[in-house]
């Protein structure tokens, strides 16, 4: 994940997700959603096809 | 023989109220008179309940006189960070838009520790709606390190003012919440105890939450034995809390038996120790070289994948607190401390494929984990790899390059979040700049009594839980 995102793809990314945010207001977030995405794109490397997802819950 | 009561353990103050060697009243004042006299500077409470404590103070003293005690926490204080619901009592999360929240009944841990005897302070300050681990708040400010004489070093976070209050003698104990490390991170830059137990260990309900796989509940205090002790008291089945297990709660006061040997310890050095400052790193090497000159058996153990958690916990955390607070979001975006509302923001950009990619990496990191303790009794670690930063410091360099602080106080605590084992912070050492060093051992599921049992070994081999800051 190497795209750089600008303020205006932002905005229109989080109108999908629900919020009316403008670009402006998301301009303070927009290293920090790059960063999180670079972050979130090493969970590819892991072997998880056969893993299946957890909620953790442990109920004995 | 003269008591500090500002500094008595809470198994001590339960035993001298017991015995009516001290009133419950008395205790509770030298503590208020504490509150009043330092809190100011070190901002660790954000309400104080000073009338009803001592009413509940009285009350346990008159209960007490006419034979009539209520439990093993009966006329001690104690006080709760500000996410635990409390009957009429303010429960703002540190917040702003919770500021005149008044909930009508307790939390069910805070109703189980009355129905013990405990008497509650007051409400301690937190990071907003505890989402970050230095311990910082735009709205209150900075709770401060009692270690740090200068006023500028961070206390730790999110249970910010549960570490600074147990640390300072201004409550005897506290109770923190912990989803990246939020307990043991304070506990480590403050010098205390602090325990998050196994997840369904103890409830959640009435507990504001920031993600709920990841929340856990627990007690920070002076000693091991401590823990223990409130374990006891709030741990068990709750109907109220989804996660919360049928398991029967043991004895852990009983546990503690100081013998550690042929206690299977496993050093984790990758990713761990080898990240930790060269002070830190020492200090754990002597704690683990302590509890084999004690018997138990030490080998280093290796957990494989344990460093994708930072992308899996960052993508449950950030997902599930967006769900939270979605509603305050959309109308109240800008009451939020800066920070903490950049940090809610960015889970809208997470997509429902990366929550579950990360559940899928957690249940990895987990097994890894438990296979580790297939063979070992519990794991030794860094709580934190470094000791608390300065309150301006952004940037570090740790033992395999740099970090920014915010990752680098979560990075060795929220693993055992994501597969919730059971993991005690406890004080093993100090830096030459009289600042505390924090370590951790982390047991099997649901075996809190292994934890505490090598934890408090380790406490009556050494005495770093014992020293005290000095407070100008």
């Amino acid at each position: 994940m190497s795209e750089v995102f600008d303020a205006d793809a932002l905005s229109r990314a989080a109108r999908l997700a629900g919020f009316d945010w403008t670009p402006q207001e998301l301009e303070p977030a927009r290293p920090a959603v790059e960063a999180a995405l670079r972050l979130l794109a090493t969970l590819d490397a892991l072997p998880l096809d056969a893993v299946e997802p957890t909620t953790q819950y442990r109920i004995l | 023989m003269s008591v500090d009561l500002a500094f008595a353990s809470v198994i001590d103050l339960a035993r001298m109220i017991a015995r009516k060697e001290v009133s419950p009243v008395e205790v509770v004042r030298v503590h208020l008179e504490r509150i009043a006299a330092r809190d100011r500077s070190l901002r660790a409470y954000i309400t104080v309940c000073a009338e009803a404590a001592s009413e509940a103070a009285r009350t346990a003293e008159a209960a007490l006189m006419s034979g009539r005690p209520s439990g093993p926490l009966h006329g001690v204080p104690i006080a709760l960070k500000d996410l635990y619901d409390t009957a009429g009592v303010a429960t703002t999360a540190g917040s702003t838009i919770l500021a005149d929240r008044v909930p009508a009944t307790d939390a069910t841990v805070v109703r189980r520790l009355r129905e013990a005897g405990a008497i509650v302070l007051g409400k301690l300050h937190m990071v907003e709606f505890a989402y970050g681990p230095e311990g910082l708040n735009a709205h209150h400010g900075a709770p401060r390190n009692p270690w740090d004489a200068d006023a500028e070093r961070m206390p730790g976070g999110s249970s910010s003012g549960s570490g600074v209050a147990v640390a300072a003698g201004l409550a005897p104990a506290a109770l923190g919440s912990d989803t990246g490390g939020s307990i043991r991170i304070p506990a480590s830059l403050c010098g205390i105890t602090g325990l998050k137990p196994t997840y369904g260990r103890v409830s959640r309900a009435g507990v504001l939450p920031l993600a709920w796989s990841m929340d856990h509940v627990g007690p920070m205090t002076r000693t091991v034995a401590d823990s223990a002790l409130l374990l006891r008291a709030i741990a068990g089945y709750d109907p109220a809390d989804a996660s919360s297990s049928v398991l029967p709660v043991p004895d852990y006061l009983a546990a503690l038996t100081g013998d550690v040997k042929g206690l299977r310890v496993g050093l984790l050095r990758d990713f761990f120790l080898t990240s930790a400052t060269p002070e830190v790193r020492t200090a754990i090497e002597t704690a683990a070289r302590a509890l084999q000159g004690a018997g138990a058996v030490v080998d280093e153990v290796a957990l494989p994948n344990v460093a994708h958690v930072a992308a899996a916990s960052y993508a449950v955390v950030a997902s599930e607190a967006l769900a939270y607070h979605t509603s305050w979001l959309k109308t109240r975006a800008g009451d939020y401390d800066p920070e903490v509302r950049k940090r809610l923001q960015l889970g809208a950009f997470i997509s429902g494929a990366h929550y579950v990619r990360a559940q899928q990496a957690r249940a990895l990191v987990r097994d890894e984990i438990d296979a580790a303790l297939a063979q070992r009794d519990v794991l030794l670690a860094p709580a934190t790899p470094l000791t608390a930063p300065r309150l301006d410091e952004r940037q570090i360099t740790l033992g395999d390059g740099p970090s920014d602080v915010r990752g680098a106080l979560i990075r060795l605590t929220r693993p055992f979040n994501c597969s919730g084992h059971p993991a005690c912070a406890v004080p093993c050492g100090f830096s030459a700049q009289g600042l505390p060093i924090g370590m951790q051992l982390v047991g099997r599921p649901f075996d809190e009594a292994t934890v505490l049992r090598a934890a408090d070994a380790y406490q009556r081999l050494t005495d770093w839980h014992t020293r005290r800051p000095v407070l100008a």
